[in-house]
């Protein structure tokens, strides 16, 4: 089943258009990372895929066939927003509360025991708890819900490196214990590369990689090699060339086994230094294969 | 593949295509803990205000009942009763106090239902819980109208109970001060007006917080609209529910509500004011030897030189006794516009993307 | 696929709760590197496989469960799955539904004596090196380089042996 699914997926404000012909297919039981600077669309795709708003063009179901803001959509989804909105005047004990009622599926049990365990106090107020025991709060809200899928704006962004950490390793014990998939938005690269197995690249609307994190890491190589001989790379699968007076490297749509020319040296690629490299060369993209479920003639 | 231990996470059962919708009782317990500020702001306003009526208006009661009792009429001790009685302040005099109370409520308690969430951000938890947010929506928006109408309108059977004894159809008579009951500043005060006003401010509270977005413009807003329908209720709509009763007689009654009052001539075309002053300027200034006299009776002399004249005063009024059936009309088509404000407020919060 | 492990024990949890951090009743615990460049599962492998050069891993042992891991270091419990795969192919290791991963193989160790024979013959190449006028950094690149080159070939070899045994990632 793929988790979000979209077919020339464009969406508008007014004229500016914060997404252009997105054709996505993100399968479960990832942690997907949504990747991109800022403006280039990663709020709107998942405010899309969340049902806050509605596609101006193309297509986009979730949950396998499901409409986004569906019940069904809305009950297998949990969502936690850029800075994390809480009820400031509501307790931590109240916001459990509203929640369980709110939803079909609440444990209770395991959202305190958790809340506990990081030691939020039950009676204190939203808005009086620190950033990242607020971030703390809204995703123990979000995954008490029993959701099969965790959508995350930005949720590291204004934590400090502890919180950072604990909020992720929250995430990814989800991921594990019960088969959450996580869909996690982030303009700072550096830290994916442990947490995500899936890459989404966003560029200005337009959706640059999709794709598995080994098989793009299997699938690109940094060549190292003279300036000169540049040029005879040309018909080679190049992405992105960057290079001194005489030294050059170019990362390229190979793999280890495909050899290298005479004089080259072949490096693996990082997920950052390849996230990099797409975001500078807008006209590149590597996407996947059109084999998806629906193609199979199975579709619902 | 691989021997290493692996749970079958039972991945969710596909979720029925018809998922039965969240029993709408949940919502109220959410929708008392996010606005009970504002409910008992509302309550203890009222209470308040409730407590000065009590107490003022037994004062007027009591003056009422004890210049009935008072024997003989005409004799000084009563005349000063009566005097006592008229003279009594409290919300006759300050009544616009009054008419303010559903503008507020409605401001205060409506509007910042949906601006709040739309200003904080919050309503990105909120529409992504599963509970759906037109249904949470209209869950707390009926939930809070129907708290905040029906605490208006207790309060109301206590406004109505303290004007009771303007509305005496022997105050004329006595020379008490006496209200017409569809006096614009008394009758959305009583029956089921304030109630349905109250309801109304909220429900213009509502979609004024939905549209504008932020809860102090939507504050002004409401209050603005809300001013803008009460004034134009009372000075041009009002009037006319009912075809008004047509009198060309000088002597109307205190208890009715006088809708216009024209001096017109023979051929039947209103009579301007310098028109009138010009006539006038041929009146006699004494009666009878006395010069002017009290008020009254000089411009009753004024009246009676214009009758002689040509000129008729044309009065269209409305009598006391049509209350009720005004107070139903009013009502009715308050209860409508609120209704028809909410469903947009609920069609607007379903079809926007945000 | 996401793969995860049984027993929801609270135990390893985040390090502010408390000051020790105990990763299930395994002898080790993992710690990462992240500028080394080494890619993280390879890490993990690697770790094993020093603890069992080193004696604190003998067979029988039990690995800390993907889900211990996955909540004290915050990385891709698939990350953890990959490199625990790695060992067993290696033979290093064995998975036991329901009760969790245990080692069950040691490296051979490298006896004494050939360790000597092999410090004093790096010694000399060392030497040579640096009379031709290699520094420090140049010595470490061209190890590094041949040591990439060997590996390769080595790998090549034994895949052309074995036949390419290419993981799908699910």
């Amino acid at each position: 089943m793929n988790v979000i699914e979209s077919r020339g997926l464009s969406k508008s404000y007014g004229t500016t258009k914060a997404l252009d012909d997105c054709t996505l297919a993100i399968p479960e039981g990832h942690v997907v990372a949504l990747v991109g600077p800022n403006g280039a669309g990663k709020s709107t795709l998942l405010s899309l895929a969340v049902g806050l708003a509605a596609p101006s063009a193309g297509a986009l179901t979730v949950l396998d066939s499901e409409a986004p803001g569906s019940p069904a959509a809305l009950d297998g989804i949990a969502f936690v927003a850029q800075d994390t909105p809480l009820y400031k005047n509501l307790s931590a004990a109240d916001m459990l509360h509203v929640t369980r009622n709110l939803n079909r599926r609440f444990d209770q049990a395991s959202a305190e025991a958790r809340l506990a365990e990081i030691g939020i106090p039950l009676k204190r107020k939203a808005g009086k708890l620190s950033g990242g025991q607020q971030a703390q709060l809204a995703l123990t809200l979000a995954l008490a819900r029993r959701p099969q899928l965790l959508v995350l704006d930005e949720p590291v962004a204004m934590l400090d490196p502890i919180a950072r950490h604990d909020f992720m390793a929250t995430v990814l014990t989800a991921a594990v214990d019960e088969g959450v998939s996580v869909l996690l938005s982030s303009h700072v690269l550096a830290e994916l590369e442990r947490v995500a197995d899936y890459l989404v690249v966003l560029s200005r609307g337009r959706v640059q990689v999709a794709g598995e994190v080994d098989d793009l890491l299997a699938g690109h190589r940094v060549l190292t090699g003279p300036v000169a001989q540049v040029a005879t790379l040309a018909h080679w699968p190049v992405v992105h060339v960057r290079h001194g007076e005489v030294l050059a490297h170019v990362l390229a749509r190979v793999t280890a086994d495909d050899g290298v020319p005479q004089g080259w040296e072949s490096h693996p690629v990082g997920l950052e230094e390849l996230a990099l490299a797409y975001l500078r060369e807008p006209d590149a993209a590597a996407l996947p294969g059109p084999v998806r479920s629906q193609d199979a003639g199975a579709r619902r | 593949m691989t021997a290493l231990p692996t749970l079958t996470v039972p991945l969710h059962e596909k979720a029925d295509a018809n998922l039965r919708p969240l029993p709408w009782r949940r919502m109220a317990w959410v929708t008392w803990r996010q606005h009970r500020i504002a409910l008992i702001g509302v309550v203890a306003a009222l209470a308040a205000i409730g407590a000065y009526t009590w107490m003022v208006g037994l004062q007027i009661h009591h003056n009422y009942a004890v210049e009935f009792a008072c024997h003989p009429a005409g004799s000084d001790s009563c005349l000063q009763l009566t005097s006592g009685f008229n003279s009594a302040g409290g919300f006759l005099t300050n009544g616009w106090i009054l008419q303010m109370v559903p503008a507020l409520i409605g401001a205060f308690v409506g509007a910042p239902i949906l601006a709040r969430e739309m200003e904080t951000g919050t309503f990105r938890y909120a529409w992504t819980q599963g509970f759906g947010r037109w249904r949470w929506t209209l869950a707390k928006l009926v939930g809070l109208a129907v708290a905040v109408s029906a605490a208006a309108g207790g309060i109301s059977v206590l406004f109505s109970w303290y004007y009771q004894p303007y509305f005496g159809a022997d105050n004329q008579t006595r020379n008490l001060a006496e209200m017409p009951s569809l006096a614009p500043s008394l009758f959305d005060l009583r029956g089921v007006a304030f109630g349905a006003w109250t309801l109304a401010a909220f429900a213009i509270g509502a979609l004024a917080g939905a549209m504008i977005r932020k809860v102090v413009p939507a504050i002004v807003a409401t209050l603005v609209a809300y001013a803008g329908l009460a004034i134009a209720t009372g000075v041009w709509l009002r009037g006319h529910y009912v075809a008004p009763l047509v009198t060309r007689s000088l002597n109307v009654p205190n208890s009715v509500w006088i809708v216009t009052q024209n001096w017109m001539t023979k051929s039947g075309q209103t009579a301007s004011q310098s028109v009138l002053y010009q006539v006038l300027q041929g009146a006699p200034t004494q009666v009878d030897g006395k010069e002017g006299g009290g008020p009254n009776l000089h411009a009753l002399v004024a009246w009676q030189y214009l009758v002689r004249h040509g000129y008729t005063e044309v009065t269209r009024y409305q009598p006391g006794n049509r209350f009720w059936e005004f107070q139903w009309i009013e009502g009715g088509w308050l209860l409508a516009l609120s209704i028809v404000l909410i469903a947009a407020t609920v069609r607007l919060v379903r079809r926007r993307a945000v | 696929m996401v793969i995860g492990q049984e027993g929801k024990g609270r135990k390893g949890g985040p390090s502010t709760s408390s000051g020790e951090v105990t990763t299930s009743n395994s002898p080790i615990e993992f710690r990462l590197d992240p500028a080394s460049g080494v890619p993280t599962y390879l890490q993990l492998v690697q770790q094993v496989e020093h603890a069992l050069r080193l004696g604190y891993l003998k067979p029988g042992d039990q690995l800390p469960k993907v889900r211990d891991v996955v909540a004290s270091l915050a990385i891709n419990p698939n990350t953890v799955s990959k490199a625990y795969r790695e060992l067993e192919t290696k033979g290093l290791i064995i998975g036991r539904p329901g009760q969790g991963t245990f080692i069950l193989a040691t490296l051979s160790p490298v006896v004494l004596p050939e360790l000597d024979g092999l410090r004093r013959s790096l010694h000399n190449w060392l030497a040579k090196a640096d009379g031709v006028g290699l520094d420090e950094s140049g010595i470490m690149a061209l190890v590094a380089s041949e040591l990439r080159d060997f590996y390769e070939r080595h790998r090549e070899s034994r895949d052309g042996a074995a036949g390419d045994d290419t993981e799908s990632v699910a």
